[in-house]
């Protein structure tokens, strides 16, 4: 049986890249010190922030949420909140609230719950009628509004999301696929309009996978059902793609991040980075005319 | 060998001993999209299964 390189217990994981065993004691230890690298290099968490995490109750809100807390006394003045998005998808949001509630209530972090039909007026099914092909994009805009509400009303000045390594790679895909550039170089963790409140991605160098094992070692990993809408994505093709990619070929997600990365770098201060304005309608910050959420509702008659 | 995918799913393995990575590919798994374990405890791909052993794969689902 494999034994772990740094100690005599037995292997959890094999961490091909590097050739290294690790135990589970060994490989906890090791993610949490990535993601805290990742925070303190980008800069994305700095004394006296209010720090609301985006907890869905799915595996990688679930983890971040753990990763943070425990990161948290490393940090100077800094508070932690979770904010979960209701958006009104039937036998799939109960049972993930249930498990936001539980966990919060464990770790004694302070909860808030904002839902669609209280925002919006309606649920994210009833949106959807006759629409279930747009349902990621729709969503999609509607829980980032949401979102930012949610983390206004807290008082909160970083909202962190669970995005790991795998959405990280399969957006810089999509957008390409996809041709859009801008979407591509769109950068939201820094704000220097103070327009809005910067979107942090602490688990961006963390696999799926990783993520899956890091729970299991922790005891915070439950089976949960998966999005009934997701079979209308894009992003599931994208994603078995490149999880096959980065079997046959690792190192594949990270070498698409860092095209991003250096894409970025060439488009910046160019006509591709639009400029911020104001949406007409609700004032939020936008690119055009309209922002994202009173474009939908014009196009959903709402 | 007992290789369970899900309560409805359970397979004997005769090719063995064989590495979970072995096995996972011949059950067409990729092995980044599941983790595997024996007797509750994780295994890494190039564990050795034995003919007594029973592995489950929990395949992880996506979003969250
Ligand atoms: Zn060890
Ligand atoms: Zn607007």
């Amino acid at each position: 049986m494999p034994v772990c390189s740094l100690c005599t217990e037995p292997a959890v994981v094999y961490q091909r890249y590097i050739n290294r065993h690790l135990c589970g004691t060994h490989f906890t230890a090791d993610v949490e010190l990535r993601v805290a690298d990742t925070i303190k290099t980008r800069q994305m968490i700095v004394p006296q922030d209010r720090v609301a995490v985006a907890l869905s109750g799915g595996k990688d809100s679930t983890a971040l949420l753990l990763l943070l807390q425990r990161l948290l006394p490393s940090w100077e003045d800094v508070r932690l909140i979770a904010i979960t998005i209701d958006e009104g998808i039937a036998g799939y949001r109960e049972e993930t609230i249930q498990s936001a509630e539980q966990l919060t209530g464990r770790l004694g972090i302070e909860h808030h719950c904002i839902s669609f039909t209280g925002l919006f007026g309606d649920s994210l099914d009833a949106f959807l009628t006759g629409r279930e092909t747009q349902a990621c994009s729709i969503c999609g805009i509607l829980r980032k509004k949401a979102l930012v509400v949610g983390a206004r009303q807290a008082g909160v000045t970083k909202i962190a999301t669970g995005h790991n390594l795998d959405d990280e790679a399969q957006s810089v895909l999509m957008n390409v696929f996809r041709g859009d550039l801008p979407r591509l170089v769109r950068n939201s963790s820094v704000d220097s309009s103070g327009k809005f409140i910067p979107r942090i991605k602490p688990l961006s160098l963390i696999s799926e996978k990783e993520i899956a094992t890091y729970l299991m070692l922790n005891d915070a990993w439950s089976e949960l059902p998966e999005c009934p809408y997701t079979r209308y994505a894009m992003r599931r093709e994208v994603r078995s793609m490149l999880s096959g990619f980065e079997y046959k070929h690792p190192g594949t997600m990270l070498h698409l991040m860092e095209s991003k990365k250096k894409i970025e770098r060439y488009c910046k201060g160019s006509v591709i980075s639009e400029s911020l304005r104001s949406c007409l309608e609700c004032g939020d910050p936008c690119s055009g005319d309209l922002c994202q959420v009173c474009l939908l509702r014009q196009s959903l008659d709402r | 060998m007992r290789l369970i995918l899900s309560d409805r799913d359970v397979r004997i393995f005769e090719h063995i001993p064989a590495p979970v990575e072995q096995i996972l590919l011949e059950q067409g798994i990729n092995p980044l999209e599941v983790i595997v374990s024996r007797n509750g405890k994780l295994l890494s791909e190039d564990t050795v299964i034995q003919a007594s052993d029973e592995v489950r794969i929990i395949r992880i689902a996506h979003g969250g």
